[in-house]
């Protein structure tokens, strides 16, 4: 089912701007919230798209902005990373197939419409690909405007380099069939920012 | 096409194909299907690049990727120690191999060791060129490539005919016939969006029973020790992260300082290559998971491979090493436009295939001596290429070091030729004659069988016996 149409009206800030502008060229959707309407805003549009179950990154954001049980209102299922699946679960082979990868990437990037999201215990290196669907929780202070500058700050000098660093610039897909794109080839086939400011 | 097979002298080109260059390409040029495929490709593809030229400002930023390129293989050996170093650090297993033999007895070894029965691949050129399916089939494990259009080419029993768009020269109906045998079933649907759906859950499968991911390398970070993988399908992300092993395979050239030269090249490479200004998915990667982490792989191990790469830095030839395997020359180019990338009998295909499959192979290789002469020198692919590799220069300079026994006979042949030339007594006896025999030869104004030297010339055209010509 397609998600519901959600408002990409520009709010006047110009990297949350150009980041909305980048994510529709990506294929991807966006839109502005306060912090008080967060979870529930992420929660409707998970409920619009038909998601069954979401798995949330173990983030404090999750737990701040009342997620979890924004989606139990919604009916939604939900587990946290780590969830603790069977491989065959995980990979989406078995249980619900609607489910939602949640989450919270360390920046994004205006220009290019990109999450940068860095592994750690709380935050798996599948969670948004091995599901049908991906919400990334984005703080509005997070963005910048390149990819050099996300680059140097995830590899600043002092800081250990996460063991895994996915740039995600919308929704998987391929062009492998007569060079026409076509969603959802392994990856996720759509992908949601919920910007918080 | 016959079944793929390794080669034993560890060359680059592939040892099943059939028939000399020639014959390989007048049969693509008589392929109507693969003209239609073929163009429908280069089209879309030059038309969103247009957009990245006047939108992005590529031409821009060619300059500076050149020169970070040509840097980074001057600096190559402190780079590749810096990358090893760090990696090793990072908790990785570094293993550098002077040629495919040793790469894929490194893979197989380890293979067999951990006891995988199932590997999962996504697309990467270099175990392409180090023949690694067919070694890791060799010792009974199964492998499965994992990218759509390489997972259609490995139903098909066929090699890759594009750097980034490998089943570029197949269409929907080819597409959905290999899907519904390998599937054993007509339940099968024929439209892009279903054949899609249909690979993403048959290869989840094969995810899900994966020991071992080996993925290729866009480029490593020396500073941090970090490998990324830039695709678009998810499925590279699926190879690196689920199987309990990743093995990455890297050709020594991939190798960049830091992370600002690294984002630079990670936006020239999706624009010259799709032409869209980001790529889905880049996977930066450095050692395996960490403690506390509950995906990832458990090892990771970082294969370098030189394969003929090293001894290409201070020659002549050194620029071919700065190639970021984008696939923008190919498209461009005028014959690989019309024949597609098969004909070249080689894993690189296109402009760059034709500088280095010879130059990794060595110059006297009758699988790849001719590959040079597969071009007009027109110059298309020089323009293209994003990291200002002057590629018609190289395919002059590997025309003059190609070695067999025409390039020998045409050489004494011209050698000859400009001796009688040079004399006015002889050109004009020449001439004498050559008129002689046109006008023996030609019918109506026009030759249309010459013999000796003149033969290579009417095979394609005719030639007038009088000018002008008479129409
Ligand atoms: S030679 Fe240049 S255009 Fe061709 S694949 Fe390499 S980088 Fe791309």
């Amino acid at each position: 089912m397609a998600p519901a149409q959600v408002s990409t009206a520009a709010v006047g800030d110009p990297l949350v701007d150009l980041l909305l502008e980048s994510l529709t060229r990506r294929k991807a959707t966006g839109q502005v919230v306060q912090p008080g309407d967060a979870g529930r805003a992420a929660a409707r549009w998970m409920a619009d798209a038909g998601v069954a179950r979401a798995v949330l990154a173990g983030d404090p954001l999750v737990d701040r902005i009342g997620l979890a049980d924004a989606l139990r209102r919604e009916g939604i299922d939900v587990l946290t990373w780590p969830t603790g699946l069977g491989k065959r679960e995980s990979m989406g082979l078995e249980g619900p197939i609607d489910v939602c990868g949640v989450t919270v990437p360390a920046r994004a990037v205006a220009e290019r419409g990109t999450v940068v999201l860095e592994a750690s215990a709380g935050h798996g290196r599948g969670l948004d690909v091995t599901s049908r669907h991906h919400v990334a929780l984005l703080p509005a202070d997070r963005i910048v405007r390149t990819l050099g500058e996300a680059l140097a700050l995830t590899y600043a000098d002092g800081r250990a380099a996460p063991s895994a660093v996915s740039l995600v610039s919308g929704p998987s897909r391929s062009s492998d069939i007569e060079k026409i794109s076509t969603l959802g080839a392994h990856g996720a086939l759509t992908e949601h920012v919920v910007i918080i400011r | 096409m016959s079944t793929r097979r390794r080669r034993a002298d560890g060359g680059v080109a592939y040892l099943d194909v059939q028939g000399t260059l020639r014959e390989r390409t007048v049969d693509a040029l008589r392929d109507r299907t693969l003209r239609g495929n073929l163009d429908t490709a280069a089209t879309s593809w030059g038309e969103s690049r247009d957009a990245m030229r006047e939108g992005y400002g590529l031409d821009d930023m060619r300059e500076r990727a050149r020169e970070i390129r040509r840097s980074n293989i001057r600096n190559l050996p402190a780079l590749l120690a810096e990358m090893q170093a760090n990696v090793r650090e990072a908790g990785g297993t570094v293993v550098r191999a002077a040629d495919g033999a040793e790469a894929c007895r490194y893979i197989t070894g380890l293979a067999r060791a951990r006891g995988v029965k199932v590997v999962a691949k996504s697309k990467s050129m270099a175990t392409e060129e180090i023949k690694l399916n067919e070694a890791l089939q060799d010792a009974g494990i199964e492998v499965v490539e994992t990218d759509l259009g390489e997972w259609i080419l490995q139903l098909a029993n066929e090699h890759p005919s594009h750097i980034i768009a490998p089943a570029v020269h197949l269409n929907r109906e080819q597409v959905a016939a290999l899907f519904r045998e390998e599937a054993g079933t007509d339940e099968v649907p024929d439209d892009r969006e279903g054949l899609v759906a249909h690979a993403r859950v048959r290869l989840r499968e094969k995810f899900a029973e994966a020991g071992i991911g080996v993925s290729g390398v866009n480029l490593g970070v020396a500073s941090t020790g970090t490998v990324c993988v830039v695709e678009n399908e998810g499925n590279a992300r699926l190879v690196t992260s689920q199987p309990r092993i990743h093995v990455a395979v890297m050709g020594m050239e991939r190798v960049v300082a830091d992370w600002d030269e690294a984002a630079h090249i990670l936006q020239v490479l999706p624009m010259a290559a799709i032409g869209q200004d980001a790529a889905n998915y880049v996977n930066l990667i450095t050692g395996p998971r960490r403690e506390g982490e509950s995906d990832g792989p458990e090892e990771f191990h970082l294969v370098i491979i030189d394969g003929g790469r090293g001894a290409l830095r201070g020659t002549e030839f050194e620029e071919a090493l700065s190639c970021i395997r984008c696939g923008a020359c190919l498209y461009s180019c005028p014959m690989w436009r019309s024949v597609g990338g098969q004909a070249y009998g080689s894993p690189y295909s296109g402009p760059i295939g034709a500088v280095i499959t010879p130059l990794l192979e060595g110059p006297s290789s009758p699988a790849s001596r001719d590959l040079p002469f597969m071009s007009s020198l027109c110059g298309a692919c020089g323009e293209a290429c994003p990291v200002g590799i002057p590629l018609q220069d190289l395919l002059v300079r590997a025309r003059a070091r190609s070695s067999s026994p025409a390039t020998r006979a045409s050489g004494l042949a011209f050698r000859a030729w400009s001796r009688l030339w040079r004399r006015p007594g002889t050109y004009r006896a020449w001439m004498a004659g050559w008129r002689l025999m046109l006008r023996a030869r030609g019918k109506d104004g026009w030759a249309t069988d010459l013999p000796g030297p003149g033969a290579g010339w009417t095979q394609v055209r005719d030639m007038p016996t009088k000018w002008p010509p008479r129409r």
